[in-house]
């Protein structure tokens, strides 16, 4: 069995390059979907015979976006269009597009004008998750996804060949879980950056590779003699927390990540897909089940911040860290009540800012810094 | 022997030395911040003042922006701990504090040994900072020190947006070409950081005593625009500016005791 630190060092390259990995995808003779966050159903993708894979965006200043995206636009999306209009995404077949959003309403639309070249599969989550026709409505909105991925790839997706996906995908976000419970026993040696590595690498693996590649991880820290470690803890929030930079302030600081609601990171991975009487039926029954989270509308609006409540105190930290994604205005909605609720469950919280269009990250640094100090 | 706090600004830098008492030797603030001379400078004047030689300095601790950059320091600790400290020595009582710093503002709630409880800072956007204020006096053609005597005057502050100091640039450029009087532009502008302060202290819930910190606290038309937006009584210390150094130069000061007692 390979050591801790050269897992980690792997989970690290595929973080950092994805494009290598999409290079090998294609010259293997497979077809890559992309798929914008959050909850893109990709084990239709899977399904399909197709590698999807997760765009995060990246750091950059952007220059093409701005014809069809103004300043004011989620700071992750137009780096996303502006990566897509400079050709960085050139050897994907299609992207996936859940419109989650107000930005994702315009951003299809920019998205089918600044990249032509690369099919946009656009589908809508209903929010008003309650009402009895949401689900057929939800079904109907990933029949079409489905006929999409079909076109594409020539496959038919059968509802055998979906529901195995499906398992392999509950698979996947237990072996997640089953990392991040135990990543906690070893934080000497797992570092925020090198959790934060783990997660975005497993969103640019098939999902089996995934699953043997994270069990593999988890398996070899098991193997090492439990850290107690004597710092300050913090749970994360928030669409992204990156650049490394970021992350690297809170090892700095002796501050440890013992867990994270960052929908690039656990987010995705906390709700299994339900059984139900069809793989498209779990599919939409799985929009259902999410909780917490700034993309689905919730009634009971402490919800998210209860949820963050009771994450930090089970993982032993003191404070919820809002990584706040530059103009992200579902994350901005649900701040104000998710402090109220942490303050009331006696814990500390503070933001720190997000931005993919600057490396500048020294408030971070002051703010994180300020939190370790007192 | 001594301790020293320096505070390496965006836009100022300010340093306090300490005897071994904890009783302030010299204090001392140069206009311009990191990335110029002006560390350098104020940390010569300031030992000038007090009449000693780096070498008679056992420790010093450097805040504020530039804080990584000062050569020979012994350590460093964020801003925010370093005003909560210093407001909390000037000001005892004090549980909330407002700093509004060249380029970001500060709200933290503090205890009752100056130790940060909570606090907020905006986030990349120089609304409602010093550099807003600098900006808006330059449009006015005035110095940034005479926006508080003219907003006094005012009998109709203008409208001015917090949202944004590029937004609030064209404002003003538009409140001159139509004639309306300097004294209510600066009181619209001062209103308009109050504005946006004011909302960072909702965030972190306001208990008093407050106190601001700070160079900006020195203006007292933008003091009194802020004590309208929160409605509290807002002090302020003579020496606001010097809080981050003075922070900065009693953790140094504690840092030097705990050393010599641990090299007997």
């Amino acid at each position: 069995m390979a050591d801790v630190k050269s897992l980690l060092a792997q989970f690290e390259e595929i973080s950092k390059n994805p494009q290598k990995l999409v290079k090998e995808y294609v010259e293997a003779g497979e077809k890559v979907i992309a798929c914008f966050p959050i909850y893109t159903p990709q084990p239709l993708v899977t399904a399909a015979g197709m590698v999807p894979m997760g765009i995060w965006g990246g750091q950059c200043n952007p220059q093409l976006a701005g014809k069809y995206s103004p300043i004011f636009t989620c700071s992750l999306l137009r780096s996303c269009l502006e990566f897509g209009m400079t050709g960085v995404y050139k050897d994907v077949s299609a992207v996936v597009m859940p419109i989650i959003c107000d930005t994702f309403r315009g951003m299809n639309s920019a998205w089918r004008a600044g990249v032509p070249d690369i099919r946009s599969i656009t589908f809508i989550y209903p929010q008003n998750r309650k009402d009895p026709g949401a689900r057929d409505f939800l079904i109907e909105e990933l029949k079409a996804v489905r006929e999409a991925l079909e076109d594409i790839s020539g496959n038919t997706v059968t509802n055998e060949k979906l529901q195995t996906a499906i398992r392999l995908y509950n698979r996947k976000n237990a072996a997640m879980r089953a990392f991040c419970r135990t990543a906690n026993d070893h934080l000497d040696l797992v570092k925020p950056a090198d959790r934060h590595h783990v997660m975005k690498a497993v969103t640019f693996l098939k999902p089996e590779r995934a699953v043997e590649m994270v069990s593999e991880l988890t398996a070899a820290l098991n193997a090492e003699p439990v850290h107690r470690f004597a710092g300050k803890k913090v749970v994360l929030t928030g669409i992204t927390c990156e650049p490394d930079d970021i992350l690297g302030y809170f090892d700095q600081c002796g501050v440890a990540v013992v867990g994270d609601d960052l929908a690039q990171e656990s987010r995705q991975y906390r709700t299994d897909y339900p059984s139900a009487n069809s793989g498209m039926e779990s599919l939409a029954l799985h929009w259902f089940g999410v909780k917490g989270c700034s993309s689905a509308h919730d009634d009971n609006n402490t919800a998210r911040g209860d949820m963050l409540a009771a994450m930090a105190k089970e993982a032993g930290a003191d404070c919820v860290v809002l990584c706040m994604m530059r103009f992200c205005e579902i994350e901005e909605y649900d701040q104000p009540s998710v402090i109220t609720q942490l303050e009331k469950a006696g814990l500390m919280s503070f933001s720190i800012d997000i931005d993919q269009s600057t490396s500048d990250s020294g408030q971070a640094l002051t703010k994180i810094q300020a939190y370790a100090e007192n | 022997m001594f301790a020293a706090g320096i505070d390496i600004g965006s836009t100022a830098s300010k340093a306090v030395i300490l005897d071994g008492d904890g009783q302030v030797k010299a204090k001392a603030t140069v206009p311009i911040g990191t990335g110029t001379a002006g560390p350098e400078r104020v940390f010569g004047q300031v030992m000038e003042l007090a009449g000693i030689a780096r070498d008679d300095v056992a420790w010093i601790t450097a805040t504020g922006y530039g804080r990584f950059s000062f050569e020979g320091i012994n350590d460093q600790k964020s801003e925010l701990s370093c005003h909560a400290k210093g407001i909390s020595h000037l000001l005892p009582g004090t549980r909330t504090i407002i700093d509004i710093g060249g380029q970001d503002i500060k709200v933290m709630r503090i205890g009752d040994k100056g130790q940060l409880l909570n606090f907020v800072m905006n986030d990349k956007c120089a609304a409602g900072t010093g550099r807003f204020l600098d900006t808006m006096a330059k449009v006015l053609d005035v110095e940034v020190s005479a926006l508080s005597g003219l907003s006094f005057q005012a009998d109709e502050p203008a409208e001015i947006s917090s949202t944004c100091t590029v937004f609030a640039e064209s404002e003003v450029i538009s409140k001159l070409a139509a004639k309306i009087r300097l004294e209510n532009i600066a009181a619209g502008i001062h209103k308009s950081v109050a504005r946006r302060v004011a909302s960072l202290v909702q965030r972190v819930g306001i208990q008093p005593d407050v106190a601001m910190s700070g160079g900006v606290a020195l203006n007292s038309g933008l003091v009194r625009s802020l004590e309208e937006e929160v409605r509290c009584h807002i002090r302020v210390h003579e020496d606001c500016q010097l809080a981050g150094a003075l922070g900065a130069a009693l953790f140094a000061l504690h840092s030097m005791r705990n050393c010599e007692s641990y090299t007997g």
